[in-house]
This record gives structure tokens, sequence and C-alpha cells, in this order.
């Protein structure tokens, strides 16, 4: 079963294809934020290069966040036409699964972290289970200070991954037991969303495209306000 | 088929998620439009960020309902065309991402379209003889210009506002009567029990070139309440209705006969206020030069005026690369 994975909740896009013999090609770009560029001229490229033809996507799996607003949308909506037009189920997996699960192999608390922008972070833990990881706690919208006291009063060595972790990285620097993985690991990425639907596809835990719903975890602007209005009245 | 005649077009500039299919640039076999207004309406204005949200929610189901109110099936659709911009740059961006991944999976071609252009383009949809050159009054919340529409493709602005568009004059105004949003089809409905003559509202530059300016009739409006608090609200939204139309046609009428043309069109969300559309009428019969007004739903934003756009697009300068971003502030 061939899963085509779109990636780009963070400053980075991808994607990847891939099925029960791994992942046959990936492709990614860090450079300019030009998500809505590069996805399509990507999807092309990497189909070309697992020497596959689309048709042959049985499930299209798409990072639904939280992440940067604009660019977690360019995936999304890629993803929903792509499914769309192929008539294929989808599989949506949230970004902080995404970091965290190529860091598996430890016995450590992983505590994905990714950049929110306006000085906070997206952030989830996780604990390594057989084939994976598994999340134990909810995705929350944070300051990283708040993270940071968090963690403390947990007092348990963590290992942080994320780009929220290292552009914060002063901020959870006085923890005991706490390390940071490194940048090469900071964002999602579109292997990783392969590997992770194959496995739910497998089990046909998918969704059709009306029913993905995208994890922004903060409300727009507007309707903060408005509702800081209203609850002032 | 070879000629790409039955074109998917697909507009999410601003807060209508739309979806048409139109053959040879010219026969709408279908054409949906899902709004948002009321999704917006409590803030008193588009919110970016929301109507980002909702396009992505909305988008495909539309397409989806395009296709099958025409009576075809997605292998029936020879190219996509969509919206990449003047607009909302994250709701362009749902549009185009979406436009080039369906376009990528049916292996058919893609075409960026300018949503000035497709508005130049929604007047031939419905009537097809126009004659050139033609001049085209588009006005709506987010644009208002004067265009000497000379081919097709061929195109000169010769003036647009200086501050705000006439649609957000209406909004505003409406939003400071507390009316409500949106604001045009609002003032249009109440100003039909009141005095145009009642309130004399200034016309800024009525008889001085070919750009607009409406911020300070909305001044003066917000000022005369003030100072006349117990005014008739009907008679406020006819003056300023009055005010706003005539300045309009004055510069049209003055633009079309110094450029020659054959006649006057207009389009854009404004384009759907009656007393506008009475006006321009009025003004061309009265010049001895054709008159068209689309229907409202050709006025508003829409998908098939993209359809149409994106076929002449096409066939003039081929496919949009698939790199193809939006581009906010695009001009004609
Ligand atoms: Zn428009």
């Amino acid at each position: 079963m061939l899963i085509l994975g779109i990636e780009s909740a963070t400053a980075q896009v991808g994607c990847a294809i891939g099925g029960h013999e791994g992942v046959l090609a990936s492709c990614h770009s860090a450079k300019g934020r030009r998500h809505a560029e590069n996805l399509a001229p990507q999807i092309d490229f990497v189909r070309r290069q697992a020497r596959v033809e689309l048709e042959e996507i049985a499930v299209v799996a798409v990072d639904i966040g939280p992440g940067l607003f604009t660019g977690l949308r360019v995936g999304i909506a890629t993803a929903l036409a792509t499914a769309h037009a192929l008539s294929v189920p989808m599989i949506g997996i949230s970004s902080l699964d995404l970091v965290a699960f190529p860091v598996r192999f430890t016995s450590r608390l992983i505590v994905a972290v990714l950049d929110a922008r306006r000085g906070e972070v997206f952030s989830a833990t996780y604990r390594q289970v057989p084939g994976g990881v598994q999340r134990i706690t909810e995705p929350q919208v944070l300051s990283p200070a708040d993270l940071a006291s968090d963690l403390q009063a947990t007092a348990e060595d963590a290992l942080l991954v994320g780009d929220g972790a290292l552009r914060y990285r002063d901020d959870f620097a006085d923890l005991k037991g706490v390390e940071m993985a490194d940048q090469g690991l900071a964002h999602p990425n579109a292997a990783s969303i392969v590997q992770l639907a194959h496995a739910q596809a497998m089990r046909e835990e998918w969704v059709q495209p009306w029913e993905l719903k995208p994890m922004y975890l903060r409300k727009p602007d507007a309707e903060i306000n408005w509702i800081t209005r209203e609850d002032s009245k | 088929m070879s000629d790409f005649s039955q074109i998917l077009g697909i507009e999410t500039s601003c807060d209508e998620t739309a979806a048409a299919i139109v053959v040879s640039g010219q026969t709408v076999r279908s054409s949906v439009v899902s709004s948002q207004i009321e999704l917006h309406a409590r803030f008193g204005g588009v919110v970016p960020e929301i109507a980002s949200r909702a396009h992505v929610e909305l988008l495909t189901p539309v397409v989806a309902q395009a296709v099958v109110e025409a009576g075809m099936e997605n292998s029936d659709v020879h190219a996509v065309a969509a919206t990449y911009g003047p607009g909302l740059i994250g709701s362009l961006l749902v549009g185009v991402s979406a436009a080039k991944a369906l376009a990528l999976v049916w292996d058919v071609p893609f075409v960026g379209v300018n949503h000035l252009e497709g508005h130049l383009y929604a007047a031939f949809l419905e009537e097809p003889s126009l004659e050139l050159p033609l001049m085209v009054l588009l006005v709506s919340g987010g644009h208002t210009m004067l265009v000497n529409m000379k081919g097709p493709g061929d195109y000169e602005i010769i003036g647009s506002t200086v501050d705000d568009a006439a649609g957000e004059a209406y909004d505003k105004v409406a939003r400071y009567l507390g009316l409500g949003y949106p604001g045009g089809p609002i003032i249009d409905e109440l100003a039909n029990e009141g005095d145009p003559t009642a309130i004399d509202f200034p016309r800024a530059m009525r008889n001085d070139g070919y750009d607009f300016s409406f911020s300070g009739l909305k001044t003066s409006v917000v000022n005369h309440v003030r100072k006349h608090p117990d005014v008739d609200a009907a008679d406020v939204a006819a003056s300023f209705q009055e005010a706003v139309s005539d300045v309009l046609v004055a510069k049209a009428r003055r633009a079309a006969k110094e450029y020659g043309s054959k006649g006057i069109c207009i389009g854009g969300g404004v384009a759907a206020n009656s007393r506008l559309r009475e006006a321009v009428l009025d003004a061309c019969v009265e010049d001895g030069i054709q008159g068209f007004l689309p229907s409202r739903a050709m006025c508003t934003d829409n998908a098939a005026m993209i359809a149409a756009a994106g076929w002449y697009r096409l066939h003039s300068d081929g496919p949009s690369r698939i790199d193809l971003g939006a581009n906010p502030s695009l001009s004609l």
C-alpha cells in the first residue's frame, strides 16, 4: 500500500512516498519559506524518483499541525486536493508526533517543542513504546518559561526535540537531566509521516477528506479579541 | 481534447470559496459559490485567518459540487485555473495549492489567473458580443478602478482609488450606522426608503482626473450623523449611495468619452448596487453608447470568470509553471 506523505507545518516543506518496503523517495526544502511554490514540484519529483504513478497512491497522509498557519494550510490544501483527485482516504498526523518519533530510542521522557512564534511554543510529551512513541500529554501552546517550570516539576530526565526547543534553549538551560536533540531532528519530516501512516493504513485507520481536521491550537486573532471583548462586557 | 475547452476554475482570493466549469471560455456549465459572510459578520469585515481556515474546509466539497453540477466526471476536466492574486495571501494560497495538486494528479495544465482579469471577463460570459474598446468600472470591497479594455489581454488602468475602495466605504458607513455587515446590500435596501437629495455629501475629485477618493465621504457621513443625531438613517444611506454612484458614473462617463469606448461595463461586488446600475444605464442611454450590467452573481466574486480568463490565458500564454505561488498585490 503506497502512501504519499506531505509535511509543511514548520519552516520546512517536504514530501515522501513509501509503503511496506519503507520510504521509496523523499524530498525537503528549508530555504525561503516557499511552501506553496515548492510543494507541487516536490510531489512530481518524488513520484518520479520513486518510479510510481500518482494513481498508485492508496492513502494521502499529511501533517495536521500544530504549526505555522500559512505553511500548514498549503500542505493540508494540497493533501486534500490530491486525495480528492485520487479518490483515496487520508491520514492526519500531528507535527509534534512527527518530531518525537525519530528520537524514540530513549527511555527518557520525550518532549516535542515546536516554535509557535510570538514567544510561545507548541508542545506535547511522549514515551517510548514498542515500535514508536505514545503521547502522554495533550498538545498545548504555552510560553517556554511555563514549559520549563512544568518540566522542573516533573523531575524526570527528558530529551527536548524540535525547533522551539533550540530557539528557546536558554529557557531550558538550567534544568537538570534535560538534553536537546540537534538541528537535524528539529523539524517534522515527510519520511516519518510515511512510516507512521503506513502502520495506521495497515489497520485501515484513515479518514475521508471531509473528516480531516487541522490542529491549529490557536484561535484567529480577531476571535481572541472578540472573546476578550465579550468577556469584559 | 487538445484545446483544453473544459476548464475548472477556482477562486479563493477573499471570502468566497468558489469553483466552476466553463466550456471554451464562454459557456458556464456550473458555478458554485460558498459565501463565508456569516463567519465574518460579527467582526464587521473579512478576517483573513478565519477566511483561510474556511477555504481549506470548503474548497474540496465546492470543487466536487461544481463537477457534479456540470454533469461531468473529474476526467472531463481539461485544465485547472485558479486565482493567484490580488487578494488575501493566506486565502489565495489555499486555491493555488489545491489547483496545482488537482492538475498534477489529473495530468492536465494548471493556469494562474489574475482576479481583476477575471472580473473583466465576467461580462463576456453573459454578453459574448460586447464591442471593444470598453470602459470597465471595477468596484468592490477590495478594488475601485477604471480600466480601458482595448482587447482580450490588452488593458490599461486609467484610474484607481487613492484611499478606501468603494465597497470598503459602504462597509465602514454601515458599521458606523450600526446596520451590520456586509454594508453594500444593507445600505442599498435602506436607501430605497430614503431621500437621495436629503444631504449633500461631498463628491471628492468628481470632475478631476480618473482617480477616486472615498475616505472624505466616509468622514462627512460620520460628522453629519454626529451633528444631527436624529437624522433618518434611510436619508443618510440614500444620500451616501447617491454621492458614491454620482462620482463613479461621472468618471466612467468622462473616461468613455475621452478613450472612445463603445460602451461602459461594470464589475465587482459594488456593481450589484441598484442605484449604481440605474445610473450607469441612464448615462449610457444619454451618451448613446452601450451599457452593460452583468448579472449580480457575475459581478460578485465567482469562479466562472476565473475559468473564462484562464481559458484565454492558456491559449495566449500557455500553462503556468507548477512552482507558481500567490501574489497578494498582483496588478493588471
Ligand atoms: Zn473581486
